[in-house]
């Protein structure tokens, strides 16, 4: 541990640690993990959950070493304690503190936290909360600048009053400029309300503060005001990511965590245009890198790291255009290296049997395919037109190539969802067993995974109405009733949680208070089933005087003003709602990588195009 | 580097500073991932999901430090125990260093299968001076049972620590203040926890849990007992022959 620094906690931390479950999630020091050097322009990089689940994200690693490599500048790593060390802090006085340093986060300059899903918002208060800082934006006079980024800030709007900005999209360049705005402006000792006032003029950064929301009589929002009447609108960051080749040295957690493996991304974006799918709409254009990179670095990351499988991460990695190729270089450095490769996101339509070959035939946890829904007329609604007979090929791919677990996800709750769909869904999952048994294979387990569809801002079906709770115990029944078998595994999410989700997913500012009630009557890691309680949201919904229905269970009207449309993702309103038409009529919209543009206006907003690694490499 | 029969690398460690934190899991898997990194010439077993033939010495509950830990590595090929400790060395991290490399023959026991006693060094809260702590030690060893409720997540067992204590002394060293020296079954021979006899004397001898928990513990020593003799595991043949029934290599 580093405690040289000033500010250092060390001492006090030390004997909090012999309290707490796992006190390797505190202590820092891992291999890789950077050496901070005091001065300068310092940055905390907070995740909020805890250590196991933020140690696997990517993007906090890729920003961490950007900062880091800019002169005079520093990132260091925070994460959310779990309850036991968070009351240990409290009662003892301790506040959050980096992990690289163990300074307090409130003596650094930026305070960055990721927004990866809705359930984290209460631990986002938390983590400010426990830095020492008022809660809202209004109330800091000094301290870090606190700023949000990550999937989550597709709708920031009910964290508005929490932040003083939110980064849009890819966070490299826009970090970038951030460190280097404030690194001038701290020389020219400008106050902090100065410096976000320059950081906001920032291309990919948005300041809420910037903007008023105009309510109509029936609730719903009638204009989103820009302050200074001008017709600025944030857009989003987007990067080559041939350009940009973190992380390059990924630092190896103590414990072990939820992804414990080298990931190397290999594109960002998807244009498959599945029209539940929030990253891969907001994510546009497809941006590949090339197979060259992609090899080198699983090349040097695996002799730097130790690690004993390599996954080649993306929204949809077997869309990889040359996948093909890539899985079979990998495969050499794997077998020199006794690692495996691994695919998370696999498409069925797309898995080759020489792709199952290639990939780990153990299988630590099997193979995971998405089907999302029991009817091919349902996966036309959604754009994912996975026919049944694929299907039966991915699974006696993955079957043939050794894996005995096959996972399964499913969803309910979407659009034109009938009982019959809900039904399928057990019908589909014993056609697929009887397949294996047919061609006399060894039975694999399933384990059918069913989430309730949470209609997402900036898709499709932002227009439409969330599954009502009742709803959906009704389908849950459904599936429990039709699929017993002993070898299929079924589970599924929690209905309240989605409610939640859902309620935050598309909520506008005047959520901020029932977050604020929730945290303040306890409500902390509302993804973790042991610790959600709906029995907090509900009193706090309550006591805002918020209807939730008017967030979940309303059709939205064709020209009702969303509080996040004054946020440029590059999807032209006009394209979600043709695709919300289509979708409804069951008609199919293509992938644009083949060249069959979609109008979705990301290109054209940005100036830019779709990059396919083959285009570039002769592929 | 050159082609060879299999060899046992047996390597002695620290568990110092921050790692002094880390679970068995943790350390273990510090290990395991510094040994990929350090490009030895390492055994694997299974082939879809190669895994590293390894063997580990007894855990150490977190927050006790170390200079003795022990684990085997198996090579494939022949590298000087000198050249593997300055490799292995740059791979690990903070807080684990390595002490000591010695190569060794394949059907040598592994230190999982050969460790069953370890020494201690405690240095005990001030304040209560050695005195007390010597007359706590000697009423200690003087009972013929000292039992020990053993609280665990999943059940509670009352167990006789006496049998698994073989030496304590306390001296008092002019820097550190007293300093209780242990002797207690560790590993294949069953497991006498140091905090816990740490407990049961502070007990004796009135010492508060606020104050004996400030008591900082030392694993210094693994040993293979060979009836009143403790070997070190790095001397050769520490352990009987490691042939089995079938006649094949023990690894």
């Amino acid at each position: 541990m580093n405690s040289s620094l000033p500010g250092g906690l060390n001492g006090r931390l030390q004997e909090l640690l012999l309290l707490v479950e796992r006190p390797s999630r505190y202590l820092g020091g891992e291999w890789n993990s950077p050496e901070v050097a005091p001065g300068g322009v310092s940055v905390a990089l907070a995740y909020p959950d805890i250590y196991e689940i933020g140690s696997s994200n990517l993007g906090l690693a890729i920003l961490q070493e950007v900062v880091n490599e800019i002169e005079g500048a520093s990132a260091e790593r925070v994460y959310s304690p779990w309850v036991d060390m968070e009351a240990g802090m409290r009662s003892s006085g301790l506040p959050l503190f980096t992990l690289e340093t163990h300074r307090p986060v409130s003596s650094l300059d930026i305070f960055g936290i990721s927004v990866p899903h809705e359930l984290t918002y209460t631990n986002i208060l938390n983590l400010i909360d426990l830095a020492g800082l008022p809660l809202a934006s209004v109330d800091r006079r000094d301290g870090p600048i606190v700023i949000g980024g990550g999937c989550g800030t597709a709708n920031p709007e009910p964290l508005a009053e929490f932040f003083d900005l939110f980064v849009l999209g890819d966070g490299e360049e826009v970090l970038t400029s951030i460190v280097l705005t404030v690194a001038r402006a701290k020389e020219a000792g400008l106050p902090r309300s100065r410096v976000i006032e320059e950081l906001a003029l920032l291309q990919g950064v948005y300041r809420p503060a910037d903007y008023e929301v105009i309510y109509n009589t029936d609730g719903t929002v009638g204009e989103v005001r820009r302050l200074d009447g001008s017709d600025r609108k944030p857009g989003k960051g987007l990067v080559d990511i041939d350009r940009w080749l973190y992380p390059r040295k990924p630092i190896v957690p103590f414990c072990e965590p939820v992804h414990d493996r080298l990931n190397v991304e290999v594109f960002r974006g998807c244009t498959r245009g599945c029209r539940f799918c929030l990253s891969g709409m907001t994510g546009r254009p497809v941006r590949e890198r090339s197979a060259g990179e992609v090899v080198k670095l699983v090349d040097e990351l695996s002799q730097i790291t130790g690690h004993d499988e390599v996954s080649l991460c993306s929204l949809s990695s077997t869309d990889y255009s040359r996948i093909d190729d890539v899985a079979s270089r990998v495969t050499k450095i794997c077998r020199d290296r006794n690692m495996i490769l691994s695919l998370p996101s696999l498409r069925m339509d797309a898995m080759s049997a020489g792709l199952a070959a290639r990939l780990d035939k153990g299988g630590r946890g099997g193979l995971t395919f998405a089907p999302e829904a029991g009817t091919e007329r349902l996966r036309a609604v959604i754009n994912k037109p996975i026919s049944e007979e694929d299907m039966a090929h991915a699974v006696l791919h993955a079957v043939r190539a050794g894996r005995r677990r096959i996972k399964l996800y499913f969803m309910i709750g979407l659009q034109t969802e009938t009982d019959e769909d809900v039904l399928e869904i057990s019908r589909l999952v014993y056609r697929l067993r009887d397949v294996v048994r047919r061609e006399s294979l060894p039975p694999p387990s399933f384990n059918v995974s069913v989430s309730t569809f949470v209609p997402k801002p900036h898709t499709p079906f932002q227009w439409c109405a969330q599954e009502s709770r009742e709803g959906v115990r009704r389908k849950q029944d459904l599936l429990k009733s039709s699929l017993r078998s002993k070898s299929v595994n079924l589970s599924w999410h929690d209905r309240d949680m989605s409610a939640v989700e859902g309620f935050l997913a598309r909520g506008d500012r005047r959520i901020s208070s029932v977050i604020r009630r929730a945290w303040e009557s306890g409500g902390r890691f509302d993804s973790w089933s042991e610790h959600f309680d709906i029995s907090i949201w509900e009193s706090a919904w309550e006591a805002a005087g918020l209807d939730p229905s008017l967030y979940l269970g309303r059709e939205r009207g064709a020209d009702e003003v969303f509080p996040w449309e004054h946020l440029d993702h590059g999807l032209d309103r006009d394209f979600l709602r043709r695709e919300l038409e289509r979708a409804l009529a069951g008609e199919l919209t293509s992938d644009c990588r083949g060249g069959d543009c979609s109008k979705c206006g990301v290109c054209t907003d940005f100036d830019t195009e779709p990059r396919l690694s083959g285009q570039w490499e002769g592929g | 580097m050159r082609s060879h029969e299999p060899l046992r690398l047996r390597i002695q460690l620290t568990k110092e500073g921050p790692a002094r934190y880390l679970s068995h899991s943790e350390y273990s898997r510090a290990i395991l991932f510094a040994a990929r990194r350090s490009a030895l010439p390492l055994g694997f077993t299974g082939e879809h999901r190669p895994r590293l033939k390894v063997s580990l010495s007894p855990p150490l509950p977190i927050g006790i430090t170390s200079e003795c830990e022990l684990v085997d590595l198996q090579l494939i090929g022949y590298v000087p125990a000198a050249e593997a400790e300055v490799v292995l060395s740059r791979a690990f991290t903070a807080g684990i260093k390595v002490v000591f490399c010695r190569l060794m023959g394949a059907d040598e026991k592994p230190v999982g299968k050969l460790i069953d006693t370890a020494t201690y060094r405690v240095t005990l809260p001030e304040g209560y001076g050695a005195g007390r702590w010597r007359a706590a030690a000697t009423e200690y060893i003087e009972k013929d049972r000292v039992l020990f409720e053993r609280v665990q997540p999943r059940k509670t067992r009352t167990l006789d620590l006496r049998p698994g204590t073989h030496r304590l002394e306390v001296e008092t060293d002019e820097s550190a203040g007293a300093i209780l020296n242990m002797t207690l079954d560790d590993g294949i021979s069953g497991t006498v926890k140091p905090w816990e006899v740490v407990e049961v004397l502070a007990s004796y001898a009135g010492v508060p849990e606020k104050d004996w928990k400030r008591a900082g513990i030392h694993r210094n020593g693994l040993f293979a007992r060979r009836g009143e003799k403790l070997v070190s595991p790095m001397e050769a043949g520490a352990g009987r022959p490691a042939v089995t029934r079938r006649g094949g290599r023990r690894f």
